[in-house]
């Protein structure tokens, strides 16, 4: 799916009483990406995987060409070759860090550590890669979140999840003794990882959409984010109250059929409740990801976006929950039935839903814009790293 | 120049968010837009798709942008310009779902011969210290969340250790079957959850649970040939291939389906893992009957442990869920393949 945060990054208008609005159109086609994607997935095989750049190199390009700002297509510059170099970087630590894990506990936790002290900078780098090769009226966006930022805003998720991973194997070899002593610090260590991580979700969501709203530039314009924290755990508080609504519309249900087979007989009656069981679990899962995650989805990207502004840019999101949830449950349900041929179809109404429920005020005229003059400054490792391994995480 | 297909475009230089509007043709090598030129070494070239626009990325930041795409494609080719095969390929419907065919046919011969071969060639290189410790850890994770101590003596523990012991023995004098250089018997209290159950794990480990030694305590032979057949997945690794194969399967089902749902992308792993365990299964029975009749045990026993089997799996059915799982069409098939002579 087209990462949204990436892409309507920009605008402009020119009178600054009466703001110009610079519409979003995606005119991706999905039959057209389905063929895309077959053959994408066709070269992906025959090249055991090393493809796997290259073809999402073309899906951004495709998207992009899609995606017009104002009547001007977006273009990406990424090169192939360097975002090879970045997806052997990542497959390299994937492939560290699952094999840690099914060695010892300490090995996985070491290499979660290393994981964690190093994400925040991939993830930047990784912001910084696409946006800079992200361009529109041939000029390219910028991220400029700093380092120390990525770090700040990565610390109230990452620091209770080392709390969590080191209790857990602390308690894995003396589970007997934790047993026998009752309640040892590596299990109080868990516990408060475990809270934590819980407790601090929304703010940890909140500041992550600060730093990467905040680091969006294209030309002299530099995007700055107000987004409450306390919005956000209401909007997660609401969600949480929406996933009790298909667990309680499987489980009525699941009774019903089991009220109505009590008049059958044993074995009858067994069959009937592992299927009615079976049913009702599908559904409900479907239900979660068909509500839950649309709803959270659909709330967040308008909070976060109709909070950006930069000078002269203002953005408004107006994306409905009822049309993300209708168009998620089917296309998870064309999905599962087509076995996956969907796909390309529900990634491409997904990405039309989410970028044309974006508008754009401008009250300059971006036809005026000049390209910031950007020499190397201080993060300019970062660029480089960021450059060099053409890191690209978002889909 | 006055012979080259001309095309208006706008540019935009890269400095600038104005658009000039210029005119666009083709010299050779070189691209002319305006009174500039680029290299076509260095452009880059958009693809024919039926929608979107179409940009020429120029070296540096800028950029051609032409508003009407089919005129674009009209000028490309009559300036010389053809296709890639991969956009002639993603253009036709036919090709495409060539590519569809040839996937899936891509993918079901991976399955069958690539897969297994990789696992092979894996299994081989991989220094058995891996093996090893990756078993060692799966038996502590094991003894964490499933087994306890075995409640059984430890002169009882001895007697069952002896008896294979002297098994295997007379099987090694015998010759014709090898036996694996390191394997370990554990005993084990699986409770319920597990019930009478033994199983190998990656670097010879072999776990047998308390209900399966007293389900079997008056059928010696039985018990032996059980082992036997473990000692089968340990000889032929099959705990490593397991995790190999469930790791490369959900690898590639990712690739497909992963960014959609981890959910569909587990599914085809499980399948994929139970229908290679058939197989192990078949190959551990081979092994096991050869085993244990060179160590001079009576296999037909194993109808014995089939039938209590079957009986106790009967007596848990009032559980809905146990329908599903409890059925073995397979045992008659079994019982007679150790009676076999």
């Amino acid at each position: 799916m087209l990462d949204i945060d990436a892409a309507p990054a920009a605008a402009p208008a020119p009178l600054p009483a009466e703001p110009r609005v610079l519409q979003i159109r995606f005119t991706g086609s999905g039959s057209e990406y389905f063929r895309i994607w077959a053959v994408n997935l066709l070269l992906i095989l025959v090249t055991v995987g090393l493809y796997l750049p290259f073809a999402k190199a073309r899906r951004i390009r495709y998207f992009y060409a899609n995606t017009f700002v104002d009547d001007q297509a977006l273009s990406f510059h990424g090169d192939p070759w360097k975002m090879f170099r970045g997806f052997l970087l990542l497959v390299l630590l994937m492939g560290v860090y699952s094999v840690a894990g099914h060695f010892s506990s300490t090995a996985a936790f070491v290499a979660f550590l290393i994981l964690c002290a190093v994400w925040p900078a991939l993830w930047r780098a990784s912001l910084q890669f696409r946006l800079g090769n992200t361009s529109w009226r041939g000029l390219r966006m910028r991220f400029d979140g700093s380092l120390k930022d990525a770090y700040l805003a990565s610390a109230p998720s990452y620091l209770p999840a080392i709390a969590l991973v080191g209790g857990a194997s602390l308690i894995g070899p003396d589970t007997n003794a934790a047993v026998a002593g009752g309640f040892t610090p590596a299990m109080a260590l868990y516990s408060v990882g475990a809270l934590c991580m819980t407790l601090f979700a929304p703010w940890s969501l909140t500041l992550f959409k600060r730093y990467q709203h905040n680091g969006y530039c294209i030309a002299g314009q530099h995007s700055r984010v107000k987004l409450s924290t306390a919005k956000v755990y209401l909007l997660s508080l609401k969600t949480m109250g929406m996933a009790l609504l298909p667990m309680i519309v499987a489980g009525l249900l699941v009774a019903l059929a089991f009220g109505l087979s009590r008049g059958l007989g044993g074995s009858q009656r067994a069959l009937l409740g592992t299927a009615v069981l079976g049913i009702g679990i599908g559904l409900g899962y479907l239900l979660m990801f068909a509500v839950v995650l649309p709803y959270g989805a659909a709330r967040m990207q308008n909070l976060a976006w109709n909070g950006t502004r930069s000078q002269a840019l203002g953005f408004k999101s107006a994306l409905k929950f009822r049309s993300l949830f209708g168009l998620t449950l089917k296309n998870w349900l064309l999905t599962a039935l087509t076995l996956s041929l969907y796909r390309p179809f529900a990634a491409v109404a997904t990405a039309r839903l989410r970028l044309e429920a974006v508008t754009i005020d401008c009250h300059e005229d971006p036809a005026d814009w000049v390209a910031a003059a950007h020499a190397g400054h201080a993060d300019a490792t970062g660029d480089i790293a960021g450059d060099f391994f053409g890191l690209d995480m978002g889909l | 120049m006055a012979g080259e297909p001309r095309l208006g475009a706008d540019w935009f230089d890269g400095r600038s968010a104005r658009a000039r509007p210029v005119e666009v043709w083709l010299d050779g090598q070189t691209l002319h837009f305006g009174d500039q030129s680029a290299p076509l070494s260095g452009v880059g070239w958009p693809e024919r798709q039926r929608h979107g626009q179409r940009q020429v990325l120029l070296p540096g930041d800028g950029l051609l942008s032409f508003a009407d795409a089919a005129a674009f494609d009209d000028w490309a080719r009559a300036s010389g310009r053809s296709d890639s095969a991969i956009v002639r390929w993603q253009q036709s419907w036919r090709l495409a779902l060539l590519s569809l065919v040839l996937l899936v046919a891509g993918l079901a011969a991976g399955y069958r011969w690539g897969l297994p071969w990789a696992v092979d060639t894996a299994v081989d290189a991989l220094p058995q210290g891996v093996e090893v410790s990756l078993g060692e850890h799966l038996l502590d994770g094991l003894d964490d969340e499933w087994l306890k101590p075995s409640r059984l003596g430890a002169a009882q523990q001895q007697a069952w250790q002896a008896r294979w012991s002297a098994v295997l023995d007379r099987a090694r004098r015998q010759g014709g079957v090898d036996v694996p250089e390191r394997f370990e018997i554990h005993f084990r209290d699986g409770g319920k959850a597990l019930g009478p159950n033994a199983f190998a794990l990656p670097g010879g480990d072999i776990v047998i649970t308390d209900a399966l030694l007293e389900l079997l305590a008056d059928e010696p032979d039985a018990v032996m040939t059980v082992l036997a057949h473990e000692l089968g997945h340990v000889q032929h690794r099959h705990g490593l291939r397991m995790v190999l194969r469930a790791g490369a399967v959900s690898v590639v089902a990712s690739v497909i389906v992963g960014d959609f749902s981890t959910l569909l992308a587990a599914a085809p792993a499980v399948l994929a893992s139970n229908a290679y365990s058939r197989d192990n299964e078949r190959q551990a029975d081979l092994y096991g009957r050869s085993l244990a009749r060179a160590g001079g045990v009576d296999t037909s026993r194993m109808a014995v442990f089939f039938e209590r089997l079957a009986k106790k799996h009967a007596s848990v059915g009032d559980h809905p869920l146990a329908i599903a799982i409890s059925t073995h069409p397979a045992d008659v098939e079994r019982v007679a393949f150790f009676n076999q002579r």
